[in-house]
């Protein structure tokens, strides 16, 4: 697409953006029950389903698919500047299941499970255990073959909207002979199965995002693997690469429309002519501006092929720092009655403006989906070349 | 960056780090001025390779990694100015300044004010000025740019003393200077927006220097913690350090594609403050946190760490000083809303 399309295309989404997004979401999601907030994503999603806006990534064939990265950064960035929800009721299966499968499933499992998908039918991930959370690879929930079926018993945690789910990427352990990474296999849950509990975890916000799931003796097909047996953390692998970088250029686009909401509280608390205050928001404008180009600069090396290692850390990292910088800012400026509990907001940005709300939310970025301490490693060891640690804490091993 | 942006980058880099001395000063004059970077932005009307401002930024980021002590970039700034303005001969003014023949101009506030047809006032932090025939003023009202020759009755140029030892800078002191005698390059609202022109790309050059230093610097600490064993390991083992390291990268990183950003939008003064403001304090950062890496050695004057620490704290206090930006940016944010 040349340039000149794409720009056509971008005024076509963002005028189907202008009178398709829901009405005043955000205050319809204020303290809302859980009903009213799947019912909202399920009617957004629908609607972008038709239009060929939620599958742009996937392949040609496929409703809406066959949209090179450049159109889908555009379908991204328009989201945020029209400042739609998040759909992230459907995200793990837009983008984590569907690429897996279409990356490392069979033709069979993609007949089985996408047109699902596009249906509205809800994935959740099944990664985190409590005790394997940065150290993803020392998972211990176990899957023993038993004929044609996998018996599935232990526990998985941190895993969004898994309450709401119809099937589970789920990550198991098939070996533990060998290295941690080895014996790990990929496989397709149906959440309904005899055995699956799940517990919605309460969170610091008054959400419940995420669930802990349990797993007692529950049976997966073998057809339902992903991957050979014991290649589950290559597969893995791909589930967690299908939405680099355009989930960040849309978050720190939200991130720069949002600097307007925080003018707004600084006027609302008459510290627009305090130069403590301006100076606080000048230093911060410069970092947002940075992340924007940063995310922005970062999918154009997707796109042009220049990816480096490191560079998807370089930028997860210093947008969960700015954005936290941000709704500090925020909290900093909203004073006493910025403290007041007004409840919570169903799938909230982190822009709602409820500062406090946003401070806490603002945690999600540094702390899921590979914490900042994580990147870090990464780009220490991997792009700057700088030696890893030793093996094991038991260095006498 | 374009591929031609980074064939321009290497042959400076080449060049800047083959010449294997942070703070170089005549060998890397002469051979910037042979080897055209001069003449990288300007316009190909004017014979130039008028590949954009961009590339004047790669230069100065290039000349920033060597911690440059030959006044290039304020010889970019100027022939650029030159560039935009109407003046009936630039041809030749740009000719001589291709030429070697230093044009220089304030890295710091001025305040020169001109009444009943006289110039009074002063200018500030002039890189190399020592050794240029010409600088570039402009009054405090921004209504009158102008060349003054640096050899003039009226007119005293003393050299600045600063820790940085890899910048030269001389400051100018105007007194009853008459206006008949300078050329002027522009007056009323054209020499207001040079003039604003040119302030944001000395913020956008101040940026790039910071921005190549500050990463030039950070490979020298890497390599320190790479090399130097404590505890029976190389200190870049500990993750203390290594998160510190990961940490400055990102800043880097950010910051230059902050830079690069700018320099892709349709100009703006508030882009080119907030730059310089993220860049300067992201070398500063780095420059704050290299010399704790280096431990001891850092503090010895044979190792060149503290050329850059130097170098970035008196980058902070360029361009418009270190008080304005902050509130600057902030205030060009609102009224672009």
């Amino acid at each position: 697409m040349t340039q000149i399309e794409l720009e056509q295309f971008r005024r076509q989404v963002g005028s189907w953006l202008a009178s398709n997004v829901p009405n005043a979401w955000r205050p319809a999601l204020t303290n809302a029950e859980q009903g009213d907030f799947v019912e909202l994503q399920k009617a957004w999603f629908t609607k972008l389903v038709e239009a060929g806006y939620a599958t742009p990534h996937w392949p040609e064939g496929w409703p809406g698919g066959g949209r090179s990265l450049a159109e889908q950064k555009v379908i991204f960035e328009e989201v945020a500047r029209a400042d739609a929800p998040r759909l992230i009721l459907y995200f793990v299966a837009l983008y984590h299941a569907a690429c897996t499968l279409f990356e490392c499933g069979s033709e069979e499992q993609r007949q089985k499970y996408l047109p699902g998908i596009l249906k509205g039918e809800i994935w959740c991930q099944g990664f985190s255990e409590p005790n394997a959370g940065s150290d993803l690879a020392s998972l211990k929930t176990r899957a023993v073959r038993k004929g044609d079926k996998y018996i599935i018993n232990g526990q998985k945690t941190w895993s969004t909207m898994a309450q709401y789910a119809d099937h589970c990427l789920l990550l198991a352990r098939t070996d533990s002979s060998g290295p941690p990474q080895a014996g790990l296999t990929y496989l397709l849950l149906d959440m309904k199965s005899p055995g699956v509990s799940v517990r919605p975890i309460s969170q610091i916000t008054g959400d419940d995002e995420f669930a802990e799931i349990f797993f007692d003796d529950v049976e997966v097909d073998v057809a339902d693997r992903v991957g050979d047996e014991g290649a589950g953390w290559a597969v893995a692998q791909a589930t967690l690469a299908s939405e680099r970088g355009l989930t960040l250029v849309e978050l720190t686009q939200r991130m720069r429309y949002g600097l307007n909401i925080l003018v707004g509280t600084l006027k609302s608390n008459g510290r627009l002519s305090d130069p403590v205050a301006l100076a606080d928001l000048g230093c911060l404008i410069p970092k947002v501006d940075a992340a924007c180009a940063l995310a922005d600069q970062y999918l154009q090396k997707r796109i042009n092929g220049t990816e480096q290692v490191g560079d998807a850390s370089i930028v997860k990292l210093y947008y969960a720092q700015v954005l936290r910088e941000f709704v500090a800012l925020g909290v900093r400026v909203g004073g006493l009655d910025g403290q007041g509990d007004s409840g919570f907001m169903r799938g909230a940005t982190q822009e709602t403006g409820d500062w406090t709300l946003d401070y806490m939310n603002s945690y999600n970025w540094s702390i899921a989906g590979g914490s900042n301490e994580v990147q870090r490693n990464i780009i220490a060891e991997r792009m700057l070349g700088m030696p890893r640690e030793p093996k094991s804490w038991q260095l006498g091993e | 960056m374009s591929v031609e942006l980074n064939e321009l980058r290497d042959s400076v880099r080449q060049v800047v780090s083959g010449i294997g001395q942070y703070g170089a000063k005549q060998s890397l004059w002469d051979q910037g001025i042979e080897l055209g970077w001069l003449m990288v932005s300007i316009p190909e009307s004017l014979d130039g390779l008028d590949m954009g401002v961009a590339a004047s930024s790669v230069v100065n980021i290039e000349l920033g990694r060597g911690l440059c002590a030959a006044p290039l970039s304020s010889a970019l700034l100027s022939i650029e100015a030159l560039c935009d303005s109407n003046l009936s001969d630039k041809a030749d003014h740009l000719m001589q300044a291709l030429s070697g023949e230093l044009l220089s101009l304030p890295f710091a506030n001025s305040s020169i004010r001109l009444n009943d047809a006289s110039l009074n006032g002063y200018a500030i932090a002039l890189p190399g000025a020592g050794q240029a025939t010409q600088a570039l003023l402009w009054t405090e009202d921004q209504q009158l740019l102008f060349l003054a020759s640096l050899d003039q009755p009226g007119l005293k140029c003393v050299e600045r003393s600063t820790r940085d030892v890899t910048r030269t800078l001389f400051d100018v002191d105007l007194q009853n200077l008459s206006l008949k005698e300078q050329t002027i390059v522009a007056e009323g609202e054209q020499a207001q927006q040079l003039v604003s022109a040119l302030l944001a790309r000395r913020d956008i050059s101040l940026a790039a220097d910071s921005i190549g230093a500050a990463s030039e610097l950070l490979e020298m600490t890497i390599e320190h913690l790479n090399t130097r064993v404590q505890f029976r390991r190389p200190l870049a083992m500990f993750q203390a350090l290594k998160h510190r390291c990961a940490d400055l990268k990102v800043q880097i990183v950010a910051s230059e594609a902050m830079l690069f950003d700018a320099l892709a939008r349709p100009f703006s003064e508030t882009r080119a403050m907030a730059a310089k403001y993220l860049c300067c304090t992201s070398f500063a950062k780095v420059a704050e946190e290299s010399l704790q890496l280096h431990g001891g050695i850092g503090m010895a004057d044979e190792h060149d760490c503290h050329l850059f620490l130097k170098r970035a704290l008196l980058n902070m206090h360029l361009g418009r000083g270190e008080a304005v930006y902050a509130q600057a940016v902030a205030r060009g944010f609102l009224q672009e809303q």
